[in-house]
């Protein structure tokens, strides 16, 4: 029988493009009708639909699925795991002492925002290189000191993501494909570097978590035969209500539970590890970092895959926003305009007030956590200014361009979904669909900190650049 | 109080599902009594001792599932049945989480694999890729949007083809498969007759005379306007002869189109040679000749091809209403009309519709003008303005650029209505309605005021003006066709049973001197 | 086996048991149809051939009448849909394309119920049993009242089921078998529930016409008047279940509990009395309750022996 004589034969199930009114019309004859979503795909414009089309050649197409198995693969697959804790001059690749890492794609002294160019003063001055942030501000644009983004360092900053030598870091290694990375530690509070803050009380925070945090961890960690399992710890902590961007109480409780019996080992005063454990106390975002290192650590073992489309990098300069695409190896970024970020203020602060989207932390996004994983918890809908449908519409929406679901990490509320993985570029085009960010707002001057959360979005400019360069490439 | 019933036909669900929507229904707020129970006499004799009887349960059958609602007032109930409904269908779905939406064709392909069909109505420029994704995941394609390369059709044509896919369109408006209608259709009851129309209107008004005439529907396969043209070759309506050839319940064929190109008439009627099944062509000014030698049985008109097709189905003609023409009507028209009063004004929204009117007319008369005359000599100079007979199709390119379908949006015909009622060299103003899914939901009603101004005009003028209206439908579609033609008769119209019966009416209400 | 088997080809399913006449219907003739209805357990096939419908349950269901029971926990992912092709070849079922399921492996029953003892004194005591239970444990809302009923509809249910099952009773005790006749019409389809309760109860009082010896079973022709009327009084599936029990045959779990109530201990009577009890919603109990009207009347007309010896 012929495919028409076998349809004849069936019930009528319908999918329906455009005109919403022809769907009722079809239910009300009791057809099963389901209503796309659709808007035209890449904005309506002829080059960048040009460019699907060509990526959408079979022989083409499925070079690509090939490609984007294996990338999503090595995603789903890696296990990083927290091996230690060291300062970044020691550990972190190229890093020198005149060297300061940021958030986001490449960006110059003169281009920076407030935020950023607090955070880089406040480090100058952090690391002795400059008397005070005037001093700092001079050196920093008298081309002496390094700019590079913490992406091209296996690194990853939140917010300004200002990483300087001296500087703590997490490091994670992933222990199924080999690759490093490596992140700052948290300052806790809202008034700190990465904010953009930089006053005296910034600085000495800083030189406490030099002198007493950093070397306990460090210590502690060594204490540790196998390191800590991050994939395990984030799977529970998403059980346990976080999404692990903006929300980390489950996480940093977790955390500090494996931490402990490290810590109380080392050969530091009781007075030193009271500090530590009411530091940690102090803030829920103790663990933020943590998890932006696994997330770095599984997608770097993803990127530089020959015709993959899977996105590997999100970040934010607080200029533009830079995406990375496996298939394109190195350090490419195709970049847009960075997004206001939207959602309640702190008491006393007005959306003029913010800095634009910032910090690197958007790799939770891209691993699959963060925005993407909102339905897990519901408690922080508010936060980020939604409702718990809006949140559960925003984890399945992200289904709709990404590539697989990862089983090791699940959303209960959804049956138990594995989180969306592998944002693939030609799905953003084709869809409009932009991935869900949640995030921090700072203030868009120097020295002031965070006031607010909430969600944004990429710019599609970014992957609009991103699906050219493929369509050329592949 | 009020009620409100819901009979939910053939409808299973298990006892303990029953029962405990049940319970649920009765503690929605504001719910006085709910009641969910099959829809058998004794039960029915049940709601009947408590009250609650209705029209709708009266016809519930023993298959149905009833659902009953008493409550304050028509907000709660509507709320009430809205949230059971929801309750049902909860239990129905596998997934269990919120109601999953899609992006993508693609993707929705692959989470619904009992998808079998994809209607696509949008932007003619980002339409053929859908329309290809559809094909790529092997869902037959139903494709209403117009202004698509007449490449991208051959190339989205010849894929369907080779998967056996169907390509309805682009530019299809109309479709009936497995009884249901897609975007502009009546409804019709479900028969054994099958229709492959390049035509939308004219399938329409095929599918509404047979059933008229008793007889139903299989399937109506719309194959977009362009089909029979020589670049697209009669793609969709050569595959959709053998589809209804091959379908066991169609047991006679009915094509509608205007005159194929000659090499696509070469081989559709070489397929109706060897088709084993009858086929009925109606093709709107075609050549008798060619179709009765393969084979065919040729239609002139539109009810003609309809009665052929029942009769060939097994009807029995003896029985049948033909719905003659009215002759004494005729007579009494031709008098009341002036010698100056010579011309036909036909105003349409459907093409075929105008397209066979305009054919009528041209049997006896020669200055028959048109916006869609396959002659240049005889296509209007300036479509805003008349000449002779003419005959204007209000859905084609011209009068649509960024309005609506006529059949959705009547504004532009009401205006060109009272343009031609204000000509004293008018005889019959000649309109059609059509109803069925999609179309206006009172398309009568809002010509009315302008159909009751221009009749006293020209009275207050000392003229007769005849005005026939044609409404395409029937009593199944919504619109209520009894009311529609009342509407019409009560303005003083003359209302006509078919569209070949209006053509012949209006011709021959101006015809002078016979 | 992987029923979660998703691959290229197609589900196949083993049948673990069927009733022999849909075994036969499939390794003999042909049953071609169409899916009837899908519930979480159990599908209805109509076949086009014999109009019955033909039952797929899940393991967890009891044998029946027309009934297969499948090797699988549920039939919700077979994503088989209500009009989906049924038809049978090679000892297969195939059902809508998308699974078949084999019956080589599956078992043949045959569902007899008992003849009615000569010596009811064990009878007598598990009837008494069996009253208590259900009156603590059925569920009510059918045939057993409600303790409070949520509307007024659930009250006049509630009351005509009453009314008609005793004017039924009370005929068929006098022996008028006409009269009841007409009181058992009216049950047809009243109730709540996809099997209306009515009707649940007729089937349990089917089933005592059908132990052979008993009163009841000299007046058979009364469950087959009640049937031809049934064909247009009730829905597709509860009409079944009266027509196949109209000729004695009913579920196992309803064939185990007579068996049990003719010899069986109390514990074992407890077993299988909540099997029948956990049938639906409240449907089991109506079953229930029409065996145990069905039963009484047996007791008090007497034994076919006693009455009529020269029929036997």
């Amino acid at each position: 029988m012929s495919k028409i004589n076998e349809l004849f034969n069936e019930k009528l199930n319908v999918i329906n493009v455009g005109i919403e009114s022809f769907k009722d019309d079809m239910s009300k004859q009791h057809a099963t009708v389901t209503h796309l979503e659709w808007t035209p795909p890449g904005r309506g414009k002829i080059e960048i639909i040009a460019a699907l089309d060509k990526l959408e050649e079979p022989s083409v197409a499925k070079k690509i699925e090939a490609a984007n198995k294996l990338a999503v693969e090595r995603i789903v697959n890696s296990q990083p795991v927290l091996i230690g804790f060291d300062q970044a001059i020691n550990v972190v690749p190229g890093m020198t002492k005149t060297t300061i890492l940021h958030a986001g794609p490449p960006i110059t002294w003169d281009k920076m925002n407030g935020p950023m160019k607090g955070g880089v003063t406040g480090a100058i001055v952090f690391e002795g290189l400059a008397k005070d942030l005037d001093e700092a501000a001079a050196l920093a644009a008298s081309g002496e000191i390094t700019f590079s983004p913490c992406h091209e360092h296996n690194c990853v900053g939140s917010m300004a993501g200002v990483t300087s030598a001296s500087m703590f870091m997490h490091i994670v290694e992933n222990k199924t494909y080999g690759n490093i990375a490596y992140t700052n530690l948290s300052e806790q509070m809202s008034k700190i570097l990465r904010m953009g803050a930089n006053d005296e009380s910034v600085i000495n925070r800083l030189n406490w978590m030099r002198d007493v945090l950093g070397p306990i961890l460090k210590e502690a960690m060594k204490l540790s035969s196998n390191g800590i399992d991050l994939r395990l710890m984030l799977a529970q902590a998403l059980h346990m209500g976080d999404e692990c961007h903006n929300r980390n109480i489950a996480g940093t409780t977790l955390l500090i539970q494996a931490l402990t019996p490290l810590i109380i080992q080392t050969d530091f005063t009781t007075e030193q590890k009271k500090e530590v454990f009411e530091f940690v106390a102090s803030s829920d975002y103790f663990s933020g970092p943590t998890w932006m290192a696994l997330s770095k650590c599984a997608l770097d073992a993803a990127h530089g895959i020959e015709n993959s489309t899977i996105v590997t990098t999100m970040a934010r300069n607080g200029v533009e926003f830079g995406i990375r695409v496996s298939g394109i190896s190195g350090y490419t970024w195709f970049t847009g305009p960075a997004q206001k970020v939207i959602g309640p203020m702190f008491a006393g602060y007005k959306p003029e007030d913010s800095g634009l989207d910032i910090g690197d932390s958007a790799i939770t996004e891209t691993y699959g956590i963060g925005g993407f994983a909102m339905a897990t918890a519901p408690a922080i809908v508010a936060l980020v200014g939604g409702t718990i449908d809006d949140a559960i519409n925003y984890s399945t929406k992200m289904k709709e361009i990404t590539t697989t679901e990862n089983q090791n990490v699940t959303i209960p509320l959804l049956n138990f979904m594995g989180i969306s993985t592998g944002i693939d570029v030609q799905k953003v085009i084709q869809t409009g669909i932009m991935p869900i960010i949640n995030t921090a707002i700072a203030h868009k001057d120097a020295g002031i900190g965070m006031i607010g959360a909430g969600i944004t979005n990429p710019p599609v400019e970014a992957f609009e650049k991103a699906i050219l360069a493929l369509s050329e490439t592949i | 109080m009020i009620v409100q019933v819901i009979v939910k036909a053939n409808t299973y669900f298990d006892s303990v599902s029953l029962m405990s929507l049940s319970t649920k229904a009765n503690q929605i707020d504001g719910v006085e009594q709910a009641i969910i129970a099959m829809g058998t006499e004794m039960n029915k004799e049940v709601i009947s001792n408590v009250g609650l009887m209705t029209v709708e349960i009266e016809e519930a059958k023993t298959s149905d599932l009833m659902i009953i609602v008493k409550a304050e007032n028509e907000r709660i109930c509507a709320n009430a049945l809205e949230e059971i409904e929801e309750l049902l269908t909860k239990k129905n779905t596998t997934k269990g989480t919120s109601e999953a939406r899609y992006s993508t064709i693609k993707s929705a392909a692959e989470n619904i694999p009992e998808a079998n069909l994809v209607v696509i109505a949008v932007n003619g420029a980002y339409a053929p890729r859908e329309a290809k994704k559809a094909l790529e995941n092997n869902l037959h394609v139903m494709m209403f949007s117009d202004n698509v390369s007449v490449e991208d059709e051959i190339e989205l044509k010849q894929l369907a083809h080779e998967k056996g896919l169907l390509m309805m369109g682009p530019d299809c408006g109309t479709a009936i498969i497995g009884n249901v209608a897609l975007c502009f259709a009546n409804a019709v009851r479900k028969g054994n007759i099958g229709i492959v129309g390049a035509s939308g209107t004219g399938s329409q008004e095929i599918s509404v005379r047979i059933h008229e005439f008793g007889g139903g529907i299989t399937q109506l396969i719309g194959t977009g306007g362009r089909d029979l043209s020589k670049e697209v070759g009669g793609i969709m309506m050569l595959d959709g002869i053998k589809a209804l050839e091959e379908d066991e319940a169609t047991k006679v064929i009915v094509l509608v189109s205007k005159p194929p190109a000659p090499s696509v008439e070469e081989k559709v009627l070489a397929q109706i040679q060897l088709c084993t099944k009858p086929v009925v062509v109606w093709f709107v000014g075609g050549d008798e000749e060619k179709v009765t030698k393969a084979g065919g049985h040729f239609a002139k008109m539109s009810k003609e091809a309809a009665l052929k097709a029942v009769l060939l189905a097994g009807a029995d003609e003896s029985k049948l209403n033909k719905r003659a023409l009215n002759l004494p009507l005729i007579e009494e028209v031709r008098a009341k009309l002036t010698s100056e009063q010579k011309y036909i004004r036909g105003l349409f929204s459907g093409g075929t519709l105008c397209d066979e009117a305009m054919h009528i007319a041209m049997e006896k008369f020669s200055d028959v003008y048109s916006n869609i005359q396959r002659e240049p000599e005889y296509r209007l100079k300036d479509v805003k303005v008349s000449q002779g007979h003419t005959f204007i199709d209000f859905g084609d390119d011209q009068f649509t650029q960024g309005k609506p379908h006529p059949m959705i949006d009547p504004s532009t015909r009401i205006e060109r209505f009272i343009q031609e009622a204000k000509d004293p060299s008018v005889g019959v103003i000649l309109m059609d309605f059509v109803l069925g899914f999609g179309a206006h939901e009172d398309p009568v009603g809002v010509m009315l005021p302008a159909i009751i101004e221009a009749k006293q005009l020209a009275e207050s003028e000392g003229r007769h003006l005849e005005i026939i209206g044609y409404i395409l439908g029937t009593e199944l579609d919504s619109q209520n066709i009894e009311g529609q033609v009342n509407k019409l008769i009560a303005a003083g119209a003359t209302h006509a049973s078919s569209s070949q019966n209006a053509g012949l009416l209006a011709r021959e209400f101006v015809v002078k001197g016979e | 086996m992987n029923l979660q088997n998703r691959g290229e080809t197609r589900d196949m399913i083993y049948a673990k048991s069927g009733n022999n006449d849909f075994i036969q219907r499939i390794t003999r003739s042909k049953l071609n149809g169409f899916i009837h209805s899908t519930f979480k357990h159990t599908l209805n096939i109509q076949c086009l051939e014999d109009g019955e419908l033909y039952t797929i349950a899940c393991k967890e269901i009891d044998n029946g009448p027309n009934t297969l029971i499948v090797d699988a926990a549920s039939i919700k992912e077979w994503n088989v849909q209500v009009n989906d092709k049924v038809c049978t070849g090679n000892n297969h079922i195939s059902l809508g394309n998308k699974l078949t399921i084999t019956i080589e492996r599956a078992n043949c029953w045959e569902g007899i119920l008992p003849t009615y003892p000569t010596d009811i004194f064990v009878l007598k005591k598990n009837v008494e049993q069996m009253k208590r239970h259900i009156e603590t444990y059925g569920t009510g809302g059918g045939i057993k009242s409600k303790s409070f009923c949520e509307s007024p509809f659930e009250l006049e249910m509630s009351k005509m089921l009453h009314e008609r099952t005793n004017l039924v009773l009370n005929e068929l005790l006098n022996k008028q078998i006409q009269r009841a006749l007409k009181h058992a019409v009216s049950l047809i389809g009243l109730g709540p529930g996809l099997t209306p309760s009515g009707d649940d109860f007729l089937v349990g009082l089917f089933t005592t016409f059908h132990l052979n010896g008993s009163y009841l079973s000299q007046h058979k022709e009364f469950c087959k008047e009640i049937e031809k009327v049934a064909k247009t009084a009730t829905n597709d599936i509860s009409y079944m279940a009266l027509k196949k029990a109209s000729d004695g045959k009913v579920r196992e779990s309803i064939i185990t509990l007579i068996e049990v109530l003719l010899t069986g201990e109390k514990e074992e009577l407890i077993l299988s009395l909540n099997n029948v009890l956990n049938i639906g919603s409240s449907s089991g109990t109506d079953i229930a309750l029409g065996i145990l009207a069905g039963l009484e009347i047996n007791f008090k007309n007497g034994g076919l022996l006693n009455d009529c010896s020269s029929n036997s």
